[in-house]
């Protein structure tokens, strides 16, 4: 290959002999030469932007949806009438919302109860119930998953959705936004929303009323500049320190100067404010749901037949496949707790052989479950729980020629072996496999549809299971001895007649001895002579005499 | 009467007697002996090996056991040349259980073979799993004892295992097409 220099090289070549003809010296600073080196060369590729700079578009764009009203719309709105939401203060219930009608009675808001009462004796009187509140937020959080994957929960009721990614799809900020207002209304929410560049700031745009909609960072500073102080939720003495030196607006406050700004009032506030106008980043945490399914449901009535208790579990489990497929993840197990007066629940365990996302699919398995399954008394309740859940996998449809039919005929088992599972206990369907060992009880396992291999022969850890093929009988007669197709699962003693081994007469001995010493290493070791024995009725019997002082005589296996 | 082809046993003695040369295909056999243990799953081996690895025509099958009388050991199906990871082992509670499963695996088509050892069976439970068995294009094999010869059967074919000093002796009861005949020492 021709050597030829990279750009690089050369340019650095091109440097040095620059530097020679121009003799610098040693002493000279780094200053002076880069001074002295041509400028085109020096100067770094990449321009940091600052980040506001005129001409972008905003990389991040918050709406706020502020919920004024959610300590009232919380609760349930069950009885018609004049209704105000109560909070202690001072030890004294006071007002803290109230309704329409409430308010034409002439109630105001920190009012106290007896006066509220006084004026409207009919009036609802509620507690607050923070927990209650933060359900409905978490709710709200879940449903605006839909428009972007960026939702953040404040502890004032207000959620912060970053929308910038979702312009396009939702056809520009105006749809975004309308849309949006559209569906909280019609879940019954009253909503101020603002969009502004930064969170802080449409945070603050919509805690004061303002449904104010900033798309370019120039208006930022205009827009923020007329809010009252009240709307930033500074602790009261600084307020009111502030309004002391006669400053009430926020743009007042981005007038004065920052030091003395930030000596006077904390650094904090200096910070918010800078974060507020776009000079500092604002970094802030996603919200996450949690990712296991649970419901419970309370049926409007007892219920003891469970073709019904089916109907009702059919929209439960709508639900659950709601959940999964907006996750994207599947489950292996489904579990059913059905509720009753007095007794202890009935659990129902679904189990599939994969993870499964579809309704369908755990309505036919508990069908199954059901129609044999006897509730010791009507239920009242019904609570689901999804399992561990797991990335979905799903094959694109093809048409079913395409599909191999190894493929389907799989499916078809994994399908049978999940129905009868259903039925008759995930443990009375199994494979079987067998594992590299000598000791015959050892040499083979179960496994269960539920994916967890376990080890029917008791001890004897850490074999692995056999992956290269047993010889045949027919390949390699010679080396392979023959074994029963039948194994006992626990030995069985033989009596001794004349020192000849009996099981319902005589035995006569065919094929052996086989010695089979081995196992030493645990505590199930083996000291065994394996024989091929018939009886008079002509049963083949795998049978062993046990080496040692007593030479019992045990039957292990039948050849059938 | 030429009925369709059946499966070889493997064993040419046998197949000579069978209508169809061999086991009835989508249909009940039942094997009647007295005590486990006698050669009944060496008489059908052959058949289940070829069923269980296939052939040009036909792909690898599956091969279910409802409630066996012992472990079916892995190792022996091994060396018999079966693929015991296309074997499936159910231990149902109960007789009606156990024929709820047998109906459902015979039907289902998925399955090549379905050996069974029921502790009853009835006429209508027999006609049910023959009417399974047709639907899901499956082998039936049913293990019974001796005295259920008397009872009514829709099994295709019944048979019966004698064991003696010098081998084992078929008593073909019942074909499908055929007649009943003594088949001596099958495997000799």
């Amino acid at each position: 290959m021709p050597a030829r220099k990279s750009p690089a090289m050369s340019r650095e070549v091109n440097l040095t002999s620059a530097l020679t003809k121009r003799s610098v010296k040693p002493s000279d600073s780094a200053q002076q030469i880069l001074a002295l080196a041509p400028v085109a060369e020096v100067t770094p590729r990449t321009v940091t932007r600052s980040p506001l700079s005129k001409k972008q578009k905003p990389r991040q764009l918050w709406l706020s949806i502020y919920l004024p009203a959610l300590p009232l719309e919380a609760l349930p709105n069950t009885q018609a009438g004049a209704r105000v939401v109560l909070e202690e203060l001072q030890g004294i219930p006071r007002v803290l919302q109230l309704c329409h009608e409430a308010h034409a009675a002439g109630i105001t808001v920190g009012m106290t109860l007896n006066a509220a009462l006084a004026l409207l004796p009919g009036l609802q009187l509620l507690q607050r119930e923070p927990a209650r509140e933060q359900l409905v937020l978490r709710q709200l959080a879940k449903w605006a998953g839909r428009y972007t994957s960026f939702v953040c929960l404040d502890t004032k009721p207000l959620l912060l959705l970053e929308v910038a990614g979702s312009l396009r799809l939702f056809g520009g900020l105006k749809r975004l936004r309308r849309r949006l207002l559209r569906e909280l209304i019609q879940q019954g929410y009253t909503i101020h929303l603002a969009v502004a560049p930064t969170p802080l700031a449409a945070t603050w745009l919509a805690w004061a009323g303002r449904d104010t909609c900033i798309e370019d960072e120039q208006q930022l500073h205009s827009e923020l500049s007329i809010l009252p102080l009240a709307c930033l939720d500074w602790p009261v003495s600084i307020c009111e320190s502030l309004r002391g030196m006669g400053i009430s607006e926020l743009g007042d406050c981005l007038r004065l100067p920052r030091q003395g700004f930030a000596r006077r009032f904390g650094t904090e506030r200096l910070l918010q404010l800078d974060r507020a106008m776009g000079r500092l980043p604002d970094p802030r945490a996603a919200h996450r749901s949690v990712e296991k399914f649970s419901l419970n449901y309370d049926l409007p009535a007892e219920l003891g037949d469970s073709k019904l208790l089916l109907n009702v579990c059919a929209v439960l489990l709508q639900d659950l496949q709601q959940f999964l497929i907006s996750r994207q993840i599947a489950v292996q197990r489904v579990l059913f707790d059905f509720l009753h007066l007095d007794i202890p629940a009935t659990p129902v365990v679904l189990g599939g052989v994969e993870a499964s996302h579809t309704a369908e699919h755990w309505l036919e398995l508990l069908r199954i479950k059901l129609e044999h399954l006897e509730f010791p008394a009507a239920v009242i309740s019904i609570s689901l729980r999804s399992g561990q859940c797991q990335p979905l996998s799903v094959n694109s449809e093809v048409l079913p020629c395409i599909t191999s039919s190894e493929q389907q005929s799989d499916a078809a088992v994994r399908q049978l072996v999940e129905r009868l599972a259903a039925r008759i206990g995930h443990y009375s369907v199994r494979g079987i496999t067998a594992v590299a060992e000598h000791r015959p009880q050892y040499a083979w396992r179960s496994f269960y549809s539920m994916g967890n291999q376990t080890q029917q022969c008791a001890a004897a850890p850490g074999y692995w299971c056999c992956r290269e093929p047993i010889p045949t009988l027919q390949s390699n007669t010679s080396l392979v001895l023959r074994r029963p197709l039948w194994l006992l699962s626990e030995v069985r003693r033989l009596q001794v007649q004349q020192e000849q081994p009996l099981y319902d007469g005589c035995l006569r001995l065919l094929d052996g001895p086989e010695r089979l010493e081995t196992g030493w290493w645990d505590e199930n070791g083996i000291a065994r002579d394996y024989y091929t024995a018939v009886n008079p009725r002509g049963i083949h019997l795998w049978i062993y005499q046990e080496q040692g002082a007593e030479q019992r005589w045990y039957l292990h296996g039948i050849f059938g | 009467m030429q009925g369709p082809a059946g499966l070889a046993t493997g064993y040419p003695k046998l197949d000579q007697e069978l209508p169809g040369g061999g086991w009835p295909r989508n249909a009940v056999t039942e094997i009647l002996l007295e005590h486990y243990g006698i050669g009944e799953l060496q008489l059908l081996m052959p058949a289940l090996v070829r069923l269980s690895n296939g052939d040009e025509q036909t792909r690898p099958g599956w091969i279910a056991w409802v409630a066996p009388p012992f472990q079916p050991y892995p190792p022996a199906l091994s060396q018999w040349g079966l693929d015991i990871s296309r074997i499936l082992i159910t231990s149902p509670n109960g007789n009606s259980e156990l024929l709820w499963v047998a109906e459902q695996l015979l039907a289902s088509s998925a399955m090549a073979a379905v050996l069974l050892w029921p502790e009853s069976l009835d006429g209508r439970d027999s006609r049910r799993l023959q009417l399974a068995a047709e639907k899901g294009c499956c082998l039936a094999i049913v293990f019974r004892p001796l005295r259920a010869a008397a009872e009514v059967s829709a099994a295709a074919l019944r048979m019966q295992l004698m064991p003696h000093d010098l081998g084992t002796d078929i008593g073909i009861l019942r074909s499908r097409g055929g007649r009943p005949v003594v088949v001596r020492d099958y495997a000799g």
